[in-house]
C-alpha cells in the first residue's frame, strides 16, 4: 500500500545571486524578545488608569430572534453602575462589516449593521447592551439584571439550506453574500479532451483563532477631547470606522496598538474598540474591557467552513487539461470579510498548477452561525486542503507517483494562473516539495495494525493585498546626533516580528548594529500609517517603506560624506556605525560625527516615505481575468504519520516544511513563523473544530475546543530557501500566512497513504478514520 | 468571574468536619479546585461555602500500612508520580497519573478530589477500581470505608454525605505476580478529557491460569465501571487470544456510553473492546 515512494531526492537549486548582508538575514535576537521573555511587555489587558471603569457586554443567547422587550433600568439603578448603553442610546451607531464597493460586489444591506442589536439578533453572542461599572463584579451583576424577551424566529444553519428557496432570510435581500467566478479557456472542450475525470467533494469546519490573549483594551477621553483607545488590534486604521460609529470626527479618535498576543486575523475586524469609545465618551472616564475566553470564542469571527467540489479532467500522461471547482462558504450572520476570503479561495482554488481550461464558482452564504472572517491564510488553507488532496486522488487514479503528477503540472515563472496573472517571481514548487519529502528520510515500517503513511502538499499563497485595493504604507526614519536611529511606523506587531523586521532592515541600510535602532509603532496619531498587519503584507509593504525612508537618509549622509572624503558616494559604505571608503576602510568617520555635520548644515536627517503596491482596476467578477495580487509565496510541507487502524488514532511522526521566502530578514523569526504556522495547520488537520448545533456553539472553552499541546506533534523542521525574487525588501516574500496553508492537506494525504482510503473532511479524527476504513471493508 | 462565596480555612481535620456539619446548604470541600473552580466560574456549581482542606496534614501522604497502600485524599496527582511506592506497587495507577491532564493541573489536582468529583471520565478511577480500592468517608460521627465501586452512584453522584469528607484511599498491595496496564484514549496527547479509558490488572499463576482479573473503564457509562462478566470469564482460565477477545467483547457489552462532542457512543464501545483486548494481550506474555 502507499502512493508515495519511501525516499525522494531533490535536484540542486537553480543558481541565485544573493549578496551577503551585514544585519539582514542573521538570526539576531529580536528587539521585542527580552521584554516578552521577562514579562515586561505591557499587553492591552495589563494596562490600567486611575478612576477606570470596567465594561461588560450583554449578548444574545439565541441564534435568531426578534427582541420583544429589553429593560436595562434595574441594571442602571444598581449602585456602582456608571453607564448602560443600548441601541436606543446610539441611534446612528453603525458598524461597517465589509468595505462595500471595493470588492466589485454590490453594496450589501447587511454590511452596515448596528453596533448594538436594536430589534433583531442573528447569532448567539451578538452584542445587545454595554455596561460600565466601578468594579468588574458590579458590571457582571448588572448584566444579570438586564431583562430581555425574545420572539424566536426560524434560523438557518447550513449554507446549502440557506441557498434554497423559502429558507429564512438572515438579512435582506437574500442569503447570497458574495459570488466570484473564474472563466478561463474552454472548460467543456478541456473535459472532452480528458482521458479521465476525477470528482471529489471536500469539507472544512469552523475554526477558532484561539490566541493566548483575548480581545482587550482601555479607552479614555483626553484634554483635547480625543478618545484614545489602547487596544490589541491588527489595524490601527480602524479609527476611521470607529469615529463614524461613535459619531465624532476622525481626528478625535486615536488608536494606540499594543503588542498583540496573537491575532491570526481574529483582530483584523473591530473587536472592543467601539464599545470602549462609546463608554468612554458617555462616562468621560477611562474604561477597560477584556473579553473572557468563552466570550472571545462565542462572539468573535471564525475561519470559514467551505464545501469544495473538484472535477478535474486529466490525460493518461498526468497532464491536467480542465478543472471545474465549486466553492460554498458559510459567511455566518454578518458579511465582515467574507467577500474577500471567498475571492482568495476562488483565486487559489486550482492550486499552483498550469490548467488551460478553468471554471470556478464561489459563493458565500449567510447563516445564523457565528460570523466568519479573516483567519491566517484567508481562504487559502481551505482551498489547499481540497486541491492538494485532489492531486493525490488524480495520482492514485492514474497509478502515478503523486510527485510526478505535481511536477508535470506545477506553475513555472512566466506561466499564468487561473486568473491569467503572470507568475513573475521564482516558483520553486518542485524544489520545495522534493526537499520536504527528502528530509523525511526513510519511511518507517508498519507495525501490525499501525500503518505508516506519508504525504506532501504544495501551495501558492499571495502576500500583499488585492491590487485593486490600492495599498500603501508609510514609514519615517531618522538619525539622531549620536548616530542612533529612530523608526516611526504604524505597524501593529502581532508577535511575528513585524517591528523587528523594520529595525533590522533599517540597521542594514544605515549600517548600524540592531540595538542602535528604536522603533515607535502602532499609534494612529503619532506614527505614519502603515496599513493593516494582515494579508502577509507588512514585510512587503512597510519593509519597502522603511527601506525607502532609510535609503533616502543614507543618500543624504553619503552625499555629504563624499565631499568630506573627496570620494564618489558609490565608493563609500556604512557599517558598524561608521561611514568608510570601500577601498580604504581606514578612512572613515562615525555616523554620529557625520550626523552632526549634516545637522549643522541643515541637511535632512530624516525621511517620511510612502510605498505603493501595484495599483490595478477591479476585475470583472463574472470571469476574474487579470492581476489580483502583487505576488505569491510558494512552498510545501511533507509529513509522516502512524495510523492505528483499530482505534483510528493518528500520530504525527515527522513534519518538514520547505518554503521559498525570497529572502530572510531574520532567519530565526522565519523559522519561528514556519514552526508556529505548521502547528496551527496541524491542529486544523487533526484536532480543531468549532462545533455548532442549530446555531448554538458547543465548544466555547479550551477544554472542548482542542488546540495542539507541546505533546501532540514533533517540531516541524523548517527548510528556508531564498530565491531573492520577491517584491519585498532585499527580494523578500512573505511567510506569515503561507506557513499554515499546506499542513492539513499534507496530513490528509499521509493518512490516505497509510490506510488506502481518503478522508475528505477536517478534522481527521480517530472516529472518521474508522468510518473511512469501514467503507473499504 | 467567580460568584461570591464564603471561604473557610480549617487548621485541623476535626475543625474541617465541624465546619462541614455547621455549614448551611451549599457547602463544598475544596482541595486543588481544578474542577470546582472551573465549574463555579462557568456557573454550573454555586456553593455558598467552601471548606479548604488542601492544607490539612492529616489528609496528606502515601504510606504502606497493614498490607495496604494508603493515599491521603489531598495527595496530588503529581505526588503519585513522584512516590516510588506507587510506581512499584501500582504501576497501573502510576500510568494513569502520567497522562492525567497536564503538569500544571497535576500539581494541584488531588486524588480524593478526582474521585469525589465523580466525573465518568475521572482518570484515577479505573486504575483504583482494578486495585480493589476503598475510600474513607469521615464525618464528625466517625469514619467508614466504602469500596470505590460502591462509592460511585452516577454522573457526579457519590455516596458521600454533605457532612462527610473523603479522607483517604487504600488498596491491598497487589501480589508480586500481578501485572496491569492503563490506556487513555483522548483526542490529543495531553490535557484531554478521556474519550474512553481502560485499566487492567491480572494475576496469572505459574500454570498459566488467570487467578484474578480486574478490568475497569472510564467515560463509557454514567460512572467509572468494572467489567464483571469479562473478569469472571477470565478467572480460572488460561488467557488464550480467543478468550481475551471474548472478554474484550464482554467489556464493550458492559458499557452504556453516550454521544458527545468528543465521540459517538458506537465509537466508544468499539474502542473499549480494542483497548481491553490489547491490555489483556500484553499481560498474557
Amino acid at each position: 500500500m502507499g502512493l508515495y515512494k519511501s525516499k525522494y531526492t531533490a535536484k540542486p537549486l537553480p543558481p541565485v545571486d544573493l549578496p551577503e548582508l551585514r544585519v539582514v538575514g542573521k538570526p539576531l535576537r529580536r528587539v521585542d524578545a527580552l521584554a516578552k521573555a521577562v514579562g515586561k511587555t505591557v499587553y492591552a489587558g495589563d494596562f490600567s488608569m486611575p478612576g477606570m471603569l470596567y465594561a461588560k457586554v450583554f449578548r444574545s443567547t439565541v441564534p435568531s430572534a426578534r427582541i420583544k422587550r429589553l429593560d436595562v433600568s434595574k441594571a442602571r439603578a444598581l449602585p456602582g453602575v456608571a453607564c448602560v448603553l443600548t441601541a436606543e442610546d446610539l441611534p446612528d451607531g453603525k458598524l461597517v462589516t465589509d468595505i462595500p464597493g471595493q470588492t466589485g460586489q454590490k453594496v450589501r444591506k447587511g454590511s452596515l449593521t448596528s453596533v448594538l442589536a436594536r430589534d433583531r439578533v442573528r447569532f448567539v453572542g451578538e452584542p445587545i447592551a454595554l455596561v460600565a461599572a466601578e468594579t468588574l463584579e458590579i458590571a457582571e451583576k448588572a448584566l444579570e439584571m438586564i431583562e430581555i424577551e425574545y420572539e424566536e424566529l426560524p434560523g438557518v444553519f447550513d449554507p446549502l439550506e440557506a441557498m434554497k428557496p423559502g429558507a429564512p432570510i438572515v438579512y435582506e435581500p437574500d442569503n447570497i453574500v458574495a459570488r466570484w467566478k473564474i472563466r478561463k479557456g474552454d472548460v467543456h472542450a478541456g473535459m472532452a479532451e480528458a482521458d479521465l475525470i476525477i470528482e471529489n467533494t471536500y469539507r472544512v469546519p469552523f475554526v477558532e483563532h484561539a490566541y493566548l490573549e483575548p480581545e482587550a483594551g482601555v479607552a479614555w477621553v483626553d484634554e483635547r477631547g480625543v478618545i484614545n483607545i489602547r487596544v490589541s488590534t491588527q489595524v490601527v486604521e480602524h479609527f476611521r470606522s470607529i469615529a463614524k460609529a461613535v459619531g465624532v470626527p476622525q481626528n478625535k479618535i486615536r488608536t494606540i496598538g499594543t503588542m498583540v498576543g496573537g491575532g491570526f486575523g481574529g483582530k483584523e475586524d473591530i473587536t472592543v474598540e467601539i464599545f470602549l469609545a462609546l463608554l468612554a465618551k458617555h462616562t468621560q472616564r477611562p474604561v477597560k474591557l477584556v473579553y473572557t475566553r468563552e466570550e472571545s470564542m462565542m462572539s468573535q469571527s471564525k475561519r470559514h467552513p467551505f464545501i469544495i467540489t473538484h472535477r478535474t479532467g486529466v490525460k493518461r500522461n498526468g497532464r491536467i487539461v480542465a478543472a471545474e471547482i465549486d466553492l460554498v462558504a458559510d459567511s455566518g450572520a454578518y458579511p465582515y470579510l467574507s467577500p474577500y476570503v471567498l475571492l482568495y479561495a476562488v483565486v487559489m482554488a486550482t492550486g499552483p498548477y498550469r490548467i488551460p481550461n478553468v471554471r470556478v464558482d464561489g459563493v458565500a452564504v449567510a447563516t445564523n452561525n457565528p460570523f466568519t472572517s479573516a483567519f491566517r491564510g484567508f481562504g487559502g488553507p481551505q482551498a489547499a486542503f481540497a486541491y492538494e488532496q485532489q492531486m493525490d486522488a488524480i495520482a492514485e487514479a492514474l497509478g502515478m507517483d503523486p510527485m510526478e503528477v505535481r511536477r508535470i503540472n506545477y506553475l513555472r515563472t512566466g506561466d499564468t494562473n487561473a486568473t491569467g496573472q503572470v507568475i513573475e517571481s521564482a516558483a520553486w514548487l518542485e524544489e520545495t516539495a522534493t526537499r520536504a519529502l527528502e528530509a523525511l528520510g526513510e519511511k518507517e515500517p508498519d507495525r501490525g495494525s499501525v500503518k505508516i503513511g506519508r504525504g506532501v502538499a504544495s501551495y501558492f499563497q499571495s502576500y500583499g493585498r488585492i491590487t485593486w485595493l490600492h495599498d500603501t504604507s508609510r514609514a519615517w526614519v531618522g538619525v539622531e546626533l549620536d548616530g542612533t536611529v529612530v523608526v516611526r511606523s504604524g505597524v501593529p506587531d502581532l508577535g511575528a516580528g513585524q517591528v523587528n523586521s523594520l529595525a533590522q532592515i533599517t540597521a542594514e541600510v544605515l549600517g548600524v548594529p540592531l540595538d542602535q535602532v528604536t522603533v515607535y509603532s502602532t499609534d494612529s496619531a503619532l506614527t505614519p500609517l502603515a496599513g493593516t498587519s494582515t494579508a502577509t503584507r507588512q514585510l512587503y509593504m512597510s519593509g519597502n517603506a522603511v527601506y525607502q525612508a532609510a535609503s533616502a537618509v543614507r543618500k543624504v549622509l553619503l552625499d555629504r560624506a563624499s565631499k568630506h572624503f573627496e570620494e564618489d558616494p558609490k565608493d563609500l559604505d556604512m557599517a558598524e556605525g561608521r561611514i568608510f571608503v570601500k577601498h580604504n576602510p581606514e578612512q572613515s568617520i562615525s555616523l554620529a560625527e557625520m550626523a552632526q555635520i549634516c545637522a549643522a548644515e541643515g541637511l535632512p536627517l530624516s525621511n517620511l516615505a510612502l510605498f505603493r503596491a501595484p495599483f490595478t482596476d477591479p476585475l470583472d467578477p463574472e470571469n476574474l481575468q487579470g492581476r489580483v495580487f502583487p505576488d505569491f509565496t510558494f512552498g510545501a510541507q511533507a509529513v509522516e504519520v502512524a495510523v492505528d487502524t483499530e482505534t483510528g488514532e493518528i500520530t504525527l511522526l515527522k513534519s518538514v516544511a520547505c518554503h521559498d521566502i525570497g529572502r530572510a530578514i531574520n532567519r530565526a523569526a522565519v523559522e519561528g513563523q514556519i514552526e508556529g504556522g505548521s502547528s496551527q495547520g496541524l491542529g486544523y488537520a487533526l484536532l480543531e473544530e468549532y462545533v455548532m448545533e442549530e446555531g448554538i456553539p458547543k465548544t466555547v472553552t479550551l477544554s472542548e475546543y482542542l488546540i495542539p499541546t507541546s505533546m501532540d506533534f514533533p517540531p516541524t523542521k523548517a527548510i528556508v530557501l531564498e530565491s531573492g525574487s520577491g517584491k519585498g525588501p532585499f527580494g523578500a516574500k512573505g511567510i506569515g500566512e503561507p506557513s499554515l496553508t499546506p499542513a492539513a492537506a499534507a496530513v490528509a494525504n499521509a493518512v490516505a497513504d497509510a490506510i488506502g482510503v481518503r478522508i475528505h473532511e477536517l478534522p481527521i479524527t480517530p472516529e472518521k478514520v474508522l468510518e473511512a476504513l469501514k467503507r473499504i471493508k | 468571574m467567580l460568584p461570591e462565596f464564603e471561604l473557610l480555612m480549617p487548621r485541623t481535620l476535626s475543625e474541617a468536619l465541624e465546619m462541614l456539619t455547621q455549614a448551611r446548604e451549599g457547602v463544598a470541600p475544596i482541595a486543588g479546585g481544578t474542577n470546582l473552580v472551573v465549574d463555579m466560574r462557568g456557573g454550573r456549581h454555586r456553593p455558598s461555602v467552601l471548606v479548604n482542606v488542601a492544607g490539612l496534614e492529616e489528609l496528606r501522604g502515601i504510606r504502606r500500612e497493614n498490607g495496604h497502600v494508603v493515599i491521603g485524599a489531598t495527595t496530588t496527582v503529581a505526588e503519585l508520580l513522584e512516590e516510588p511506592l506507587i510506581a512499584e506497587a501500582a504501576p497501573v495507577l502510576w500510568s494513569a497519573a502520567r497522562v492525567f491532564a497536564n503538569p500544571l493541573v497535576r500539581n494541584r489536582a488531588t486524588v480524593g478530589g478526582n474521585l469525589a468529583d465523580a466525573s465518568p471520565a475521572a482518570d484515577t478511577a479505573p486504575p483504583l477500581l482494578v486495585l480493589d480500592a476503598e475510600v474513607q468517608l469521615t464525618s464528625k460521627e466517625g469514619s467508614r470505608w466504602v469500596p470505590l465501586d460502591e462509592f460511585f452512584l452516577g454522573v457526579r453522584q457519590t455516596l458521600r454525605q454533605p457532612d462527610e469528607l473523603l479522607t483517604a484511599i487504600r488498596f491491598p498491595v497487589p501480589p508480586s505476580g500481578a501485572v496491569g496496564g492503563f490506556y487513555k484514549l483522548g483526542l490529543r496527547k495531553a490535557d484531554a478529557i478521556s474519550v474512553a479509558s481502560v485499566a487492567v490488572v491480572v494475576e496469572v499463576g505459574e500454570d498459566g491460569t488467570c487467578r484474578k482479573a480486574r478490568i475497569a473503564m472510564g467515560a463509557v457509562a454514567p460512572r467509572p465501571i468494572r467489567a464483571y462478566e469479562a473478569e469472571k470469564l477470565l478467572e480460572g482460565r488460561v488467557l488464550t487470544p480467543e478468550l481475551v477477545a471474548e472478554a474484550a467483547h464482554l467489556c464493550a457489552e458492559a458499557t452504556s456510553p453516550i454521544d458527545d462532542i468528543r465521540a459517538s457512543a458506537a465509537y466508544r464501545k468499539h474502542v473499549v473492546e480494542v483497548l481491553a483486548r490489547r491490555l489483556l494481550s500484553e499481560e498474557r506474555r
